[in-house]
């Protein structure tokens, strides 16, 4: 096919900015994200609607996201580890004041500086990492067709619901290199309109004098989310020629490990295994009742994770059976096919 | 089919320009490639890995655990990739070929594409791809730039071993 | 012109905030403008004025208006904040935008303390000046924010007055607003009143206020 390309998770996510008609960037260096920053300063050589400002931190790139798209501009940012740390002051206001904040996470070992390219453990942080009830939209791709189709949807999403909208990714997918070809449905791009304009006066807050006002106000936005989750919720179930109403076996694993999941249960398949591949592509809302729907006919959950078990929890706090889990927890480290294998395989 | 390559090399040994270069090769042939690399914090000195999967099905997954190919370009890259070798493991070790290196006067900054012209001359013996399949990849990299005549020659050294 | 005034009995914020209502509505401004406040008592002019407004959070104001004039020029962005929001917590991202020069005006009130938490020991709190967390005075001379920004930008307006000395204020104001419209970042810090910390009352207010244009420089840098 003429429109493959061989392409790396940068190229990919930068280009899926740019179809978003995102215009404004901020951003800090640090790595696995730097490549997103400098990525979009060359771009924005070949195309003066681009804009990209490196700022003095994170914290500044975020709030000056929060500016640009009260202004009415697709802006974005991009952060990882300690930066996606920092982020949550910006992020934390987005939740606030519903502003449609879009963020590229590229998950790094951690906690503190930790290791610099891969890593599964900033689950918790990108939906509870602020000072609220964890109302943010957090997706995860597991490859490159995933990395443009989703940073596609957190800016239409961001746009369309005014939720805080994560792509939550890592080094090893943005270092990726591999056959691209863009999705063959054309997506649509939502409009972002202006919060603040000359044509009304507003008066914007994200404090208030009694608790009772804020309380109110999280009961709105948790209806709207709960609302919106319908509609975006995403997961895929992944096996090769077993009906799901008879696997008994269930492994659950997002993003990168995700892939890494399917070659396993093709390989468990090959070998009569009755075991599927669930996999949660947005974390936050999380597929709820579509895991709990597979959960009445499984016997065993395997939660593969390069975390000690953010993931884990993710799955437990949504589980409605009594279903036994066991897994491979395995922060900053990935996740090989064999040990997947090996774990369901030695699972009596 | 499935073939697993790693190279491997000091950080500025090139090991990332063999990588581009056998990678794309092999796209351009119709495989289905995965490649990604991978460096310690370092910017110089770390060792400098390139993992690259090639096959006629869709690959999932951009890392491995054991190699069918190894190459190694340096004494710090052995250790580090020794997690990755098997009994099965096909090498080219850099220490066989030290005289040849010296008796062509190869330079330190074309080290990288005598060892890809060795690399292309195992790839075309697994009937993976050829050497001018290759070459023409290599000519689109590297033609314009500086010292491609002896690049091209050192590429031929390697290769003709 | 305002909703009634939340601040305390005696605060200079209003004064101030008046004075700027009073420039962008005479220059048919209030529209295009955009005022955003930092936290500290600065929000509580979130709806004071026809403009249009909005919260950020401590110390964020600065960048947050960086980012809302990156994507809409035409717009006129103030940054209203505290000395603790501009100099301390937010000193980093307000040095760097004076450094960038960046198009916005910060408007900084100068109290000498951290108001809203109850009167704390702020980067503008006089040597020997008694806090609730400098109950044997402060130890530290005060910073002088206004130097550190004109050390890294020579075409800023930078400019200090007195909450008392209304003609000036407006002056200063009008002079900032310029600035940004040429293409300038601007920073007018005004020294205020806030008796609620200072425990002051009627002249004793005044005085005080008085006794902070002894150490910190009138005028334009």
């Amino acid at each position: 096919m003429s429109d493959k390309r061989f392409l790396n998770g940068y190229d990919v996510v930068l280009e899926a900015c740019e179809d978003a008609e995102a215009t404004q960037m901020f951003g800090y260096p640090i790595t696995p994200t730097t490549e997103i920053l400098s990525g979009w300063i060359n771009k924005s050589l070949q195309n003066k609607n681009l804009h990209c400002l490196q700022t003095e931190d994170e914290v500044a790139a975020g709030f000056a996201v929060c500016g640009a798209v009260m202004a009415g501009a697709k802006a974005f940012t991009a952060t990882a580890g300690p930066g996606t740390v920092l982020m949550q002051d910006a992020l934390s206001m987005a939740e606030g004041m519903r502003l449609p904040f879009v963020a590229l996470i590229g998950q790094r070992g951690g906690p503190s500086s930790g290791t610099v390219i891969y890593s599964q453990q900033e689950v918790n942080l990108s939906i509870h990492g602020g000072n609220g009830e964890g109302m943010r939209i957090v997706l995860s791709p597991s490859n490159l067709e995933e990395l443009y189709s989703l940073t596609r949807k957190v800016f239409n999403y961001a746009y369309k619901y005014r939720f805080p909208s994560i792509l939550l990714t890592d080094g090893y997918l943005l270092k990726t290199r591999q056959s691209f070809s863009l999705p063959e449905t054309k997506i649509e791009n939502q409009k972002l309109l202006a919060l603040v304009d000359e044509t009304s006066q507003k008066n914007i807050r994200n404090i208030y004098t009694l608790e009772k006002e804020l309380m109110s106000e999280l009961e709105k936005n948790k209806q709207d989310f709960e609302e919106m989750s319908k509609e975006i919720v995403e997961f895929e179930i992944y096996s090769s020629d077993v009906a799901i109403d008879d696997v008994g076996n269930l492994v659950i694993a997002h993003g990168i490990v995700g892939a890494v999941a399917k070659e396993a249960v093709d390989e468990l398949n090959k070998q009569n295994k009755k075991v599927a591949l669930f996999r949660p592509v947005s974390l936050s809302p999380f597929p709820k009742d579509e895991l709990n729907k597979l959960a009445q006919k499984i016997k065993n959950i395997f939660v593969c994770e390069s975390s000690l078990g953010q993931l884990r929890d993710l799955v437990k706090q949504n589980l409605e059976y009594e279903v036994k889990i066991s897994g491979i927890f395995k922060p900053a480290v990935g996740v090989e096919a064999e040990e997947i294998v090996d774990l369901v395989l030695s699972n009596k | 089919m499935k073939f697993k390559i790693l190279l491997a090399g000091d950080g500025g040994q090139g090991v990332q320009t063999i990588a581009k270069i056998v990678s794309e090769c092999f796209f351009a042939k119709n495989f289905e490639v995965i490649s990604i690399p991978n460096y310690g914090l370092e910017q110089r000195g770390g060792v400098s890995l390139s993992f690259i999967q090639v096959s006629d099905k869709q690959i999932f997954y951009p890392k491995f655990a054991k190699a069918d190919f190894l190459l190694l370009m340096s004494e710090q890259a052995r250790e580090r990739t020794s997690e990755h070798v098997s009994a099965d493991t096909e090498i080219i070790d850099f220490k066989n070929y030290q005289e040849i290196i010296l008796q062509n006067k190869i330079s330190r900054s074309s080290l990288n594409i005598f060892f890809l012209g060795v690399v292309a001359k195992f790839l075309s013996e697994k009937k993976l791809i050829s050497k001018d399949d290759i070459f023409v990849i290599f000519e689109k990299k590297l033609a314009s730039k500086k010292n491609w005549e002896e690049n091209k020659q050192v590429f031929e050294i390697g290769f003709l071993i | 012109m305002s909703k009634d005034a939340k601040f305390c009995m005696g605060c200079g914020h209003p004064i101030i905030l008046q004075n700027l209502y009073k420039i962008l509505k005479n220059n048919n401004e209030d529209q295009k403008s955009v005022l955003g406040l930092d936290i500290g008592c600065s929000l509580l002019a979130w709806d004071f004025l026809q403009v249009n407004t909005f919260q950020t959070h401590h110390g964020r104001v600065t960048p947050t208006m960086v980012g809302f004039k990156r994507a809409k020029p035409e717009a006129l962005t103030f940054a209203y904040t505290g000395d603790g929001g501009a100099y301390s917590i937010g000193l980093q991202s307000l040095l760097w935008s004076a450094k960038r020069n960046d198009p916005v005006t910060v408007i900084v009130v100068n109290n000498s303390v951290y108001a809203m938490t109850g009167g704390q020991t702020a980067p503008t709190t006089m040597k020997n000046q008694i806090t609730l967390t400098s109950p044997v005075g402060n130890s530290e001379e005060p910073i002088d924010g206004l130097a550190l920004v004109r050390a890294v930008n020579k075409k800023a307006f930078v400019a200090r007055t007195a909450v008392n000395n209304p003609k000036q204020l407006q002056e200063y104001l009008q002079k900032a607003i310029e600035s940004q419209k040429e293409g300038n970042f601007a920073i007018v810090e005004v020294l205020s009143y806030c008796p609620t910390s200072w425990k002051t009352f009627g002249i004793g207010t005044n005085n005080f206020l008085e006794g902070l244009k002894n150490v910190f420089v009138m005028g334009e840098y």
